[in-house]
């Protein structure tokens, strides 16, 4: 398997906080890495720089043996999503217009609400984004990130604020995307979930 | 209290028929308004994304300019404005003075710090997952740009809503740059003060009267914005 991501001496500092310190950390194609540790270890930050999101403070970080910014293979669902102020159709379908794949929409956009759980796509993709309970608006992020299909699925807990059902959609939709092939990294505490997607776990804060 | 009755007799008459120069007025508030704003949201609009988007040396003075001429008076833009465009100024060339062009400069630059400081404001207000939502979708930098403006759509349109109030409502720039010409600059509120000050309260009160509907229907349209911002 190629090496995905390789990072070396990586520091994330702001202000006066070290959030993130990390010596060494590889990920291979198809891999699943379980970010573990407790609140305050670094977990999010990691995922934000894996996300390109930010730049390191120190240290290296490459992708594919290159330090350029790959964002168009690496999809972030964050901890707390935000679905634009339009309804759940266009949120979903966002990454694929933003590619101009503009062609078979609706059908790439109701095999992923089925994905995630959905069973009425075409009713849920006409509500608007406020109308959504906490645990759909996790679960439609989850998709419109699904949809682009990407090289590495970065997930920041995804089931720390969803109710049981939800929960299981989301784990259900990630173990189909790890069956597909694609490397998932996710930051949990939830350990029904490290359970339910296992692979290797990275312990943050203890290193 | 006789001439109220009067007053609102004579409004009703002259809303009734037609009146022409009611009519005009109205027109004229409303045109060169409209014109005003559309320039001031043309250059407002870049100005104030940039201001509250990026981060660059001397933005912070430039916010503070900004924001400080959200309470400049009408009537020292009118004044400053009609130093350029008199005979003797800078643009006298262009015989802008008491013209509606010439209102409309003054108007625009009077909509021009309310729309690019609410719009910097809106910007810095807005949720900063919308940007790393946007990025880990895949969007270029153009990409972005345009979604976040659109993401702040019912911000701008309150904005737009808010100027469009202030110009519409303005006497000072109007007189002094338009030059209260009958059927020609004459606005609402310049007929306004005429009409009243000549003893005519009937055209007085029906202005009156039409610039209050256009207050509430705008009005009306910020409370439905703002309820969908809301929602």
């Amino acid at each position: 398997m190629s090496e995905i991501y390789r990072a070396q001496n990586l520091v994330q500092v702001y202000g006066t906080v070290t959030a993130l310190s990390l010596a060494s950390f590889s990920v291979k194609k198809g891999e699943v890495v379980a970010l573990t540790g407790p609140n305050g270890s670094g977990k999010s930050t990691l995922l934000r720089l894996l996300a390109f999101l930010e730049k390191p403070s120190a240290g290296e970080l490459l992708f594919f043996g290159q330090g350029d910014d790959p964002r168009r293979e690496v999809t972030l669902l964050l901890q707390e999503p935000y679905l634009l102020k339009d309804t759940v159709f266009r949120n979903v379908t966002l990454g694929l217009a933003l590619r101009g794949k503009t062609s078979n929409l609706k059908a790439a956009f109701e095999t992923v609400m089925h994905a995630v759980g959905f069973e009425d796509a075409e009713t849920m993709g006409k509500r608007f984004f406020h109308a959504l309970s906490g645990g759909e608006k996790q679960r439609v992020a989850l998709a419109s990130r699904l949809i682009v299909q990407p090289t590495v699925l970065l997930l920041d807990e995804p089931t720390s604020s969803v109710d049981a059902r939800s929960a299981r959609a989301i784990e259900c939709a990630v173990r189909g995307c790890i069956d597909s092939g694609t490397t998932v990294i996710y930051a949990t505490h939830d350990l029904s979930l490290l359970k339910a997607l296992g692979g290797r776990e990275v312990r943050l804060g203890e290193v | 209290m006789e001439y109220f009755s009067q007053g609102f007799a004579k409004a009703w008459e002259l809303l009734w028929h037609m009146d022409t120069a009611t009519i005009s007025a109205v027109k004229v508030t409303l045109s060169s308004t409209f014109v005003s704003l559309c320039i001031a949201l043309l250059l407002g609009l870049p100005l104030g994304f940039l201001l509250g988007y990026c981060r660059f040396p001397g933005r912070r003075l430039l916010r503070l300019i900004s924001d400080t001429l959200l309470a400049f008076p009408t009537v020292l833009i009118g004044l400053i404005v009609y130093a350029f465009i008199t005979r003797r100024g800078p643009l006298g060339e262009f015989g802008l003075l008491f013209t509606v062009p010439g209102m409309v400069i003054g108007q625009a630059m009077l909509a021009l710090p309310i729309i690019t400081s609410w719009v910097a404001q809106s910007v810095e207000n807005l949720d900063k997952r919308c940007r790393e939502t946007l990025l880990t979708l895949g969007a270029t930098k153009g990409q972005l740009v345009f979604l976040t403006i659109r993401e702040l759509r019912y911000d701008v349109a309150m904005v737009c809503v808010t100027a469009f109030g202030r110009v519409v409502t303005e006497v000072g720039i109007a007189t002094m740059l338009g030059g209260n010409i009958r059927y020609a600059t004459r606005t609402m509120t310049t007929a306004i003060a005429l009409e009243t000050s000549q003893g005519e309260f009937g055209q007085g009160i029906a202005l009156g009267f039409l610039l209050l509907l256009i207050a509430f229907l705008i009005n009306a349209l910020l409370v439905g914005i703002k309820r969908r911002v809301r929602a």
